[in-house]
């Protein structure tokens, strides 16, 4: 957990409703430089939709949340800018089908940061050699397995060299045996000091790398604190419960 | 064929027990019809360097005599000398067609892919696209082309660099009324093929920063018109057939070529199965061609669904 709150990422009462239905509720929470924050919450909680308000793939109706000190809800935002700093990991990959391990994570740079050919692919080159992919750089993403798909879809995030990561349940589509290696590329980020907001259900993961665990429920942050405060003493009754089927299903 | 990975198509099955005969029989086919088409249009840009312009570049004479000395093809030795006196006839008409659908297609092309864009992605935009499509679509061709040249005359409007590159005018407004028709169907074509582009394809674009349109460029129309492919190659076989309606505002292409000779000699069977056969010979190197072009472009995994 960091010692000092330096506003990096600062979420407040965040409100987000689909049509009639509000689907976040005063939402608040900050995270400081190199921090590691994990949204936790039964499915249909709101976390991977609070995840899109901080790219604004979802348009978040009321609160603020500054990023760096900049308001992400600003109408004059240009959100083509804000999502070039801000990298995102889906739950299904989407990997561009058309194009090469390489092609994939080389897009952003060549056309977005509009790098020359040679140094998109180069630098695409050294995000898949990062993600241990070295070996698969012209592989389709139909010729790769779940785990080599979404360890391209952090290499294309990272090659944006993203201020702040965004991951949306990124092992919840893989096979058992083929999460440990996308968690291996995650935790190695850590290490590396990546700011990382992660929605997942690994909560052995959140337990050993989050410095703080937000625990959402029916679109309200229930209760949020350093893992080993929440994972053994919640001070929600709701939070225990949520907790301990979470753990009987591991 | 790409990728080893790929499961085995319906089509690599079928060509693989293709009897090489078979195959060789319409390569041979193939080479004799273009080789003379070229050929007869070569020799008459250049001005008869084979034979005399509006020869056939065998003598009728000679096809006669040789089948006629066969016992069993002897019957058949004054039609196929009919035939052969038309073949400079047939060809002409058929470098009509040929431009006419092919430049049809290729500019209609760059105008359906913005309708199609419009119609999955616009607001506004999509109304507009909808509406052409369904004038263009609802209304019989031969109407369209009717009121672009009789109606509106615009034969008058062909810019003087135009003119002169074809013998009418004309060719120039059939061409203009291809265009605007097949755009609308190669539209629908192309709509259904980015409504299968995965949802997701274009959020991932929007996240790394692309704006939505460089993310339908870069991201959905390449996969859409792989997708789009096989569909499109009706429109493209459509277009050769349909080429012919130009006939009814005198574009003097092949099928208007075959209705004149025929109203004059009366032979309609022979004239009208040698030019079936001729526009038989477009369409399937047509479909070759697109296979060919779909093979070319594969990438595993994508559009296998349509290979099931």
């Amino acid at each position: 957990m960091s010692d000092s709150d330096d506003g990096f990422l600062r979420v407040s009462d965040v409100s987000k409703w689909y049509g009639d239905e509000q689907v976040l509720h005063d939402v608040s929470f900050e995270m400081s430089r190199g921090d590691v924050t994990v949204l936790i919450g039964p499915s249909g909680s709101g976390k991977s939709t609070m995840l899109r308000c901080v790219n604004r793939l979802a348009e978040a109706q009321e609160g603020s949340i500054l990023l760096d000190g900049e308001e992400v809800l600003s109408p004059d935002l240009d959100v083509d800018d804000l999502r070039r700093e801000v990298g995102m990991v889906f739950q299904g990959f989407n990997l561009f089908a058309h194009l090469s391990a390489v092609g994939n994570v080389a897009l952003g740079p060549r056309r977005v940061l509009g790098l020359s050919e040679r140094e998109a692919r180069e630098r695409a080159e050294a995000q898949l050699e990062r993600v241990g992919l070295g070996d698969q750089l012209d592989s389709y993403p139909a010729e790769l397995s779940g785990g080599q798909q979404q360890r391209v879809g952090i290499a294309r995030a990272l090659a944006m060299e993203p201020k702040l990561m965004l991951f949306d349940e990124p092992t919840s589509a893989l096979d058992p045996e083929l999460i440990g290696e996308v968690l291996e590329v995650m935790h190695g980020l850590v290490d590396e000091g990546m700011t990382m907001l992660v929605v997942t259900h690994e909560m052995s993961f959140a337990r050993e790398v989050a410095d703080e665990i937000v625990f959402l429920d029916d679109g309200r942050v229930v209760e949020r604190g350093p893992p080993d405060q929440l994972f053994e003493r919640p001070e929600k009754e709701r939070t225990g419960r949520f907790l301990e089927r979470i753990a009987s299903h591991d | 064929m790409a990728g080893a990975t790929r499961p085995t198509t319906v089509r690599e099955r079928v060509s693989d027990a293709d009897v090489s005969a078979g195959r060789l029989l319409l390569v041979a086919a193939g080479v004799l019809f273009w080789g003379w088409l070229l050929v007869s249009w070569v020799n008459r840009w250049l001005g008869g360097v084979v034979v005399p312009v509006g020869d056939p570049l065998v003598a009728p004479g000679l096809v006669e005599g040789a089948l006629a000395s066969l016992p069993a093809l002897a019957t058949y030795a004054s039609d196929a000398a009919f035939v052969v006196q038309l073949t400079p006839n047939l060809a002409q008409g058929t470098w009509l067609t040929v431009v006419i659908t092919g430049v049809s297609l290729v500019v209609g092309f760059f105008l359906a892919v913005p309708l199609a864009v419009a119609r999955v992605y616009g607001r506004f935009s999509a109304w507009l696209s909808l509406a052409y499509t369904e004038l263009l679509r609802g209304t019989p061709l031969l109407a369209q082309l009717f009121v672009l040249y009789y109606g509106l005359n615009l034969g008058r409007y062909v810019p003087g660099a135009l003119s002169g590159v074809f013998p009418r005018d004309v060719v120039w407004v059939a061409i203009l009324g291809f265009t605007l028709n097949g755009a609308a169907y190669q539209a629908e074509y192309i709509r259904g093929a980015v409504e299968s582009v995965d949802e997701g394809q274009i959020t991932a674009g929007r996240a790394i920063g692309l704006s939505k349109v460089e993310s339908i460029y870069h991201v959905v129309l390449p996969q859409a018109l792989r997708y789009a492919i096989p569909s499109w190659t009706n429109e493209f076989v459509y277009l050769i057939k349909y080429s012919s309606l130009a006939a009814f505002i005198t574009v003097p292409e092949l099928y208007y070529r075959a209705d004149q000779v025929a109203s004059e000699t009366f032979r309609y069977t022979l004239i009208f199965v040698v030019t079936g056969a001729m526009y038989l010979a477009l369409v399937i190197t047509a479909s070759k061609l697109m296979e060919r072009v779909d093979d070319r472009v594969a990438i595993p995994g994508l559009g296998a669904a349509r290979e099931r």
